[in-house]
């Protein structure tokens, strides 16, 4: 009989996809905000007129940071008081991800790992950092457009600078975190994860043997 | 060292306190305005170019863009904004034009009407340029950095005054990716930011009195005197343009017309400059809203995860059976 071992919480799974649907909104909304649509005729696709607008772009923009920003919040706080820290790199991941990686393409052997990959992990961080600094600088935003803060000329041009380059980043990121996942055929398992929160037995013991007896031994 | 709760919070008041206040912060109202007295301008008669006009050009002639060409077109558009075989124009807002006289005439009644930028309290270029390239000064006068300008001609689309005027072929973009971002530098009126920064006014102000005297038609001064002028004047049947606009700015206009008949006559005449009277700032009433929603939601969920967390019990069997 085929089991099924438990990989995400259903708390993790709503993490991750509000994370997402919300990033993928500010993400092509921040990209709205940069006066490009129009130039590129998107404002002129069915559907797409109201990114013309830029008050409506950023008004959507804003909308889609409430998620964002809450269930990131909830990400860093809940899991580090439960001391979840299984995403946080390792010694020696830098070298270890590196085989993993030419093992995906068929050109290494992969060597044994835990729940995470090690360039999971390092990705984690790498992220987490730009998600961090666009929500930093985007709550400075907030609060300039409030006027609780008075940020002096220059410290509101590096913010928004930062913020910018940072979104052109974190655009980057997300294509090769959704092209590792999409394209690599040995990481679907993982995507199925995603949605019902369980593996097989048979993957996790064949690929994450570290974390399977990790498991097992509890 | 341990990152103890103590020691972060200190530590990141610390850093945002160095932020916010920097050595050039000052209140969001800046410090000075003008009042722009219509029943004081001919336009200049007699002259061939109004004094505001010409003295603006004159001061910031070196600052005028000089394009390279040829100019490339906005890929894959095949237009681009050049005005640098119009430098003469005087009756219009251009990249070498930051000041005009809009001549409009109600009812048998001529108005001049010198329209530049109303620096607002609030203003929409500033605070949606994606590049920075945009600051509010604490003299109250909101400037564009050529430097870093990219052309992309937002904060001509998001001012409710379509002030800022773009030149092709000059600045930033030309360095990075000339064919497919970015259309040239942005120009408008900086209230002559140099001289206001050591306490001087503004080249027009200094020209229209050398004109005309104590009947000169702006006045430039602190804030708060501006406001009074315009407020007395308001009590003797003037009409005021530009303290609610767009959530107020520092430029107000008296007129013995209402700005109804201006702005119905301005919009009838299509001219290209307009003087609406119902502008909201959208910042204030959209985005602001929701940014509290945001910092509220923000810390909501940190409670939420602070006592789920602490309730949860970890699951130490994480194996189910398949069914």
């Amino acid at each position: 009989m085929s089991r099924k071992i438990k990989r995400h919480t259903l708390v993790e799974l709503i993490e991750h996809w509000s994370i997402a649907i919300s990033g993928i909104v500010l993400l092509f909304t921040g990209l709205g905000c940069l006066p490009l649509y129009k130039r590129y005729y998107i404002t002129e696709l069915p559907g797409f007129g109201w990114t013309a607008d830029f008050y409506t772009v950023t008004t959507i923009h804003y909308i889609a940071a409430i998620v964002f920003v809450s269930a990131v919040i909830f990400h860093i706080f809940y899991h580090g008081i439960r001391k979840d820290f299984a995403l946080l790199p390792k010694k020696g991941d830098l070298l270890k991800s590196i085989k993993v990686i030419l093992a995906m393409f068929g050109l290494a052997k992969e060597p044994p790992l835990e729940k995470y990959l090690p360039e999971q992990r390092i990705a984690y961080v790498g992220i987490g950092f730009l998600i961090i600094l666009l929500i930093a600088t985007g709550i400075i935003k907030v609060l300039k457009n409030l006027e609780w803060i008075i940020l002096s000329p220059t410290a509101e041009s590096i913010n928004t600078l930062i913020h910018t380059i940072t979104g052109f980043l974190f655009v980057l990121t997300f294509i090769v975190h959704v092209a590792v996942v999409l394209f690599i055929p040995s990481n679907w398992p993982l995507l199925k994860s995603m949605f019902t929160g369980y593996v097989d037995e048979e993957y996790a013991k064949h690929r994450h043997s570290l974390w399977y007896e990790k498991i097992r031994n509890n | 060292m341990q990152l103890t709760r103590r020691k972060f919070l200190l530590l990141s008041s610390a850093l945002c306190t160095s932020l916010i206040l920097g050595n050039e912060a000052e209140a969001a109202e800046g410090k000075y305005a003008t009042l722009i007295d219509l029943t004081k301008c001919d336009g200049c008669k007699g002259e061939s170019i109004p004094k505001c006009v010409h003295a603006c050009r004159e001061y910031n002639k070196s600052r005028f863009p000089e394009p390279k060409k040829p100019i490339q077109p906005y890929w894959p558009r095949k237009t681009y904004e050049d005005w640098s075989d119009k430098k003469d124009l005087i009756d219009t807002l251009t990249p070498y034009n930051w000041i005009f006289v809009q001549k409009i005439n109600i009812n048998g009644t001529e108005i001049n009407i010198p329209i530049r930028c109303m620096h607002c309290d609030n203003p929409p270029c500033v605070r949606q340029c994606p590049f920075g390239a945009l600051t509010k000064q604490p003299e109250g006068n909101s400037v564009i950095n050529d430097k870093l300008c990219f052309g992309g001609a937002k904060c001509r689309d998001v001012c409710p005054w379509q002030i800022p005027q773009r030149q092709a072929g000059v600045g930033l973009y030309l360095d990075l990716l000339p064919k497919y971002a970015g259309g040239g530098v942005m120009y408008k009126c900086d209230l002559c930011k140099d001289k206001i920064k050591v306490g001087e006014e503004p080249a027009c102000v200094v020209a229209c009195r050398e004109r005309l005297g104590e009947k000169a038609v702006f006045t430039f001064g602190k804030r708060m005197e501006i406001y009074s002028l315009a407020k007395n004047a308001k009590e003797k049947g003037l009409y005021v343009y530009g303290d609610k606009q767009n959530g107020g700015t520092s430029t107000l206009y008296l007129s013995s017309l209402p700005f109804e008949l201006i702005e119905k006559a301005l919009l009838e005449k299509k001219e290209r400059f307009k003087m609406p009277l119902n502008v909201k700032n959208k910042i204030e009433t959209t985005f602001n809203p929701i940014g509290k929603v945001i910092l509220a939601s923000g810390f909501l969920s940190m409670t939420g995860a602070i006592i789920g967390a602490l309730a949860s019990k970890r699951s130490s069997k994480e194996v189910k059976e398949d069914e």
